[in-house]
């Protein structure tokens, strides 16, 4: 039973177990299991009283406050619903309204059973004639139009449910096309866009913000597919807002991100509810709605122009509290310092179920006249997973054919999308053939389309088969790509050049059935 | 009409026994809070405004028949 503090007629609004004081009654606070203040303005053209009724209401609730203990309360913001004021410049309601509702949010700042919700956000959605029915009015002292109760209920409940889902402590992010635009392992430390012009200025901004919650006590996570030193030299050498420690626990590699941040809560030591996940990749988003449904994971917004909208529903639904204690404030550092750095036993999600239920669709064809552009210019881009890292230009491309070179393209869809040609192989004839060129665009990694890619293309032959993996700046993540894949390496050269060759009979080119392969 | 009435006077009431017997003074739910709820309710379902003198009369069913087909309502 919830006990309701009211000044007018307010019952057809509140459905359910509610029981109501008299009007501004002030006799006696029964036992409740919550309690509710919602006073409204009172009808009044006397300047002088009706300011200093409203001016007495701060006093009342601070009494109802010590009456009820620690038991529940929320407080509806005080407004103004009806006010015809012929002094303009009288700015006295105004101020007396904006302390009543002063006190109230310094109430909830301060006491943990105390919660506002502003009545006003209601209010704003309707015309001032809409908001009054005098004939109700003066049959019944019901200030509030009574056809409003259907969606002031629903309302309330809405804030009520908000109220309890808010405050989540821990914001995951993706680097890539989100904490700045581009792509950092293909576009360099000078090429990602975070300064500047737009879009880098819509980047830059949104980081200023998230700052700001990391300042607020929001503790900031990261959780990408990336080399770790390519990003630590990016924060290095980059001028932005956020800096490397301003995040209390960071996953960067390339292993999947529920198993990531399973180990980023471990480490926080703080529950998985209570972190939001922040990703521009719907497969990503997908993979922890499926595998951690306890995170919270918001669309992310399709124009770099639409962050700072993004920001603010990120603010209002995850991370809005009514106060900070110096507390809250050094928490990012706290669970830095005490972050237990141990890596948990890697936990296999169920990643197969995942990969399952993306319903992708590998397609595998020769190049052609119409691909040759997109080839060569895969060779000129892709940095990260590229196993030899030689650059072709069209013409190039055309010279390897005309010389017996198998080219094959790689396209891949799933159910969110079509993501185009993205993976290249080359294949030259040279006693048996060897692997001139293997490489993956970063889009399509991490779903095991790498290896189904090579083991399909592979099977398509017979006899000896040679790579090799030349080492740069950039692919280490595939440097062991060829041992898992089953070949011998057979010596490694000067600067790290390994070398590997295969019977391809005993290879195992078996591949999952969850990929659809054409 | 009247079906449409009855069905108002028993959402308002929360009471499925309601019938054309129904009034202020048989009916413990009728009072003058929910007296204000039927008003609006009846409003709604019959898009006409009451005024506060028809208000005042309707103390039954009938009445709330009579003051409906008053406005035209069949």
């Amino acid at each position: 039973m919830t006990y309701v503090f009211r000044n007018n007629t307010i019952e057809r609004f509140l459905t359910g177990d509610y029981i109501f004081s008299g009007y501004d009654d002030f006799s006696a606070v029964p036992e409740a299991d919550a309690y509710l203040w919602w006073y409204q303005v009172p009808i009044k053209y006397n300047r002088d009283q009706l300011v200093a009724e409203v001016e007495s209401y701060a006093q009342r609730l601070l009494w109802a406050v010590d009456q009820i203990g620690d038991m529940p309360l929320l407080i509806l913001t005080l407004e103004s619903v009806y006010d015809v004021n012929s002094n303009i410049s009288d700015r006295r309601l105004a101020r007396a309204i904006e302390a009543f509702n002063s006190t109230a949010w310094n109430l909830a700042a301060t006491k943990a059973n105390i919660q506002v919700v502003d009545f006003g956000a209601f209010l704003n959605r309707y015309p001032y004639f809409e908001r009054i029915d005098w004939k109700f009015y003066f049959l019944s002292q019901m200030i509030l139009n009574p056809r409003l109760a259907g969606d002031f209920r629903k309302w309330l409940d809405e804030q009520q449910r908000a109220l309890a889902l808010k405050r989540k402590k821990c914001l995951v992010l993706d680097l890539d096309n989100t904490l700045w635009g581009g792509v950092l392992g293909e576009e360099g430390i000078e090429g990602v866009q975070i300064d500047g012009d737009y879009p880098g200025k819509a980047y830059h901004y949104w980081q200023e913000g998230l700052k700001e919650l990391e300042r607020n006590g929001v503790i900031l996570a990261i959780c990408s597919k990336n080399n770790q030193i390519d990003v630590e030299v990016l924060f290095a050498a980059r001028e932005m807002p956020l800096s490397l420690k301003d995040f209390a626990c960071t996953r960067i590699d390339w292993k999947d991100k529920a198993t990531n941040i399973r180990e980023i809560a471990q480490e926080l030591n703080i529950g998985l509810d209570s972190m939001v996940f922040v990703d521009d990749n719907p497969t990503e988003r997908e993979l922890i709605r499926q595998q951690l449904p306890m995170i919270s994971v918001p669309e992310w917004p399709s124009q770099p122009y639409e962050l700072p909208m993004f920001y603010a529903r990120l603010v209002e639904d995850y991370f809005s509290v009514y106060a900070l204690t110096d507390e809250d404030k050094k928490k990012t550092e706290q669970y830095r310092q005490n972050a237990n750095r141990a890596q948990a036993q890697a936990q296999f999600t169920d990643m197969e179920d995942f990969l399952r239920s993306l319903e992708m669709k590998l397609t595998i064809t020769p190049a052609t006249d119409v691909t040759i552009p997109r080839i060569a210019q895969m060779t000129q881009k892709t940095n990260q997973f590229n196993l030899t890292t030689i650059r072709y230009t069209e013409s190039d491309i055309r010279l390897l054919l005309d010389n017996g070179a198998q080219i094959w393209t790689l396209a891949v869809a799933d159910r969110f999308g079509d993501n185009g040609i993205t993976g290249l192989m080359i294949l030259k004839p040279e006693n048996g053939w060897i692997i001139d060129t293997l490489l993956m665009s970063c889009r399509v990694l991490g779903k095991g389309i790498e290896e189904a890619f090579f083991k399909t293309v592979i099977g398509k032959y017979k006899g000896a088969l040679a790579a090799q993996y030349i080492p740069t700046e950039k692919n280490r993540q595939v440097e062991e790509f060829y041992e898992r894949m089953g070949m011998k390496l057979t010596r490694t050269i000067d600067g790290g050049v390994k070398e590997y060759s295969a019977q391809i009979e005993t290879l195992d080119t078996s591949i999952n059935d969850y990929y659809k392969i054409e | 009409m009247e079906e449409r009435v009855l069905s108002v006077l028993r959402t308002v009431f929360k009471d499925n026994t309601i019938d054309a017997t129904c009034s202020q003074k048989n009916c413990a739910a009728w009072d003058s809070m929910n007296h204000l709820n039927l008003v609006v309710e009846l409003e709604i379902e019959f898009g006409v405004s009451l005024e506060p003198e028809e208000i005042a009369r309707m103390v039954d069913y009938t009445a709330v028949c009579e003051i409906l087909k008053a406005k035209g309502i069949c």
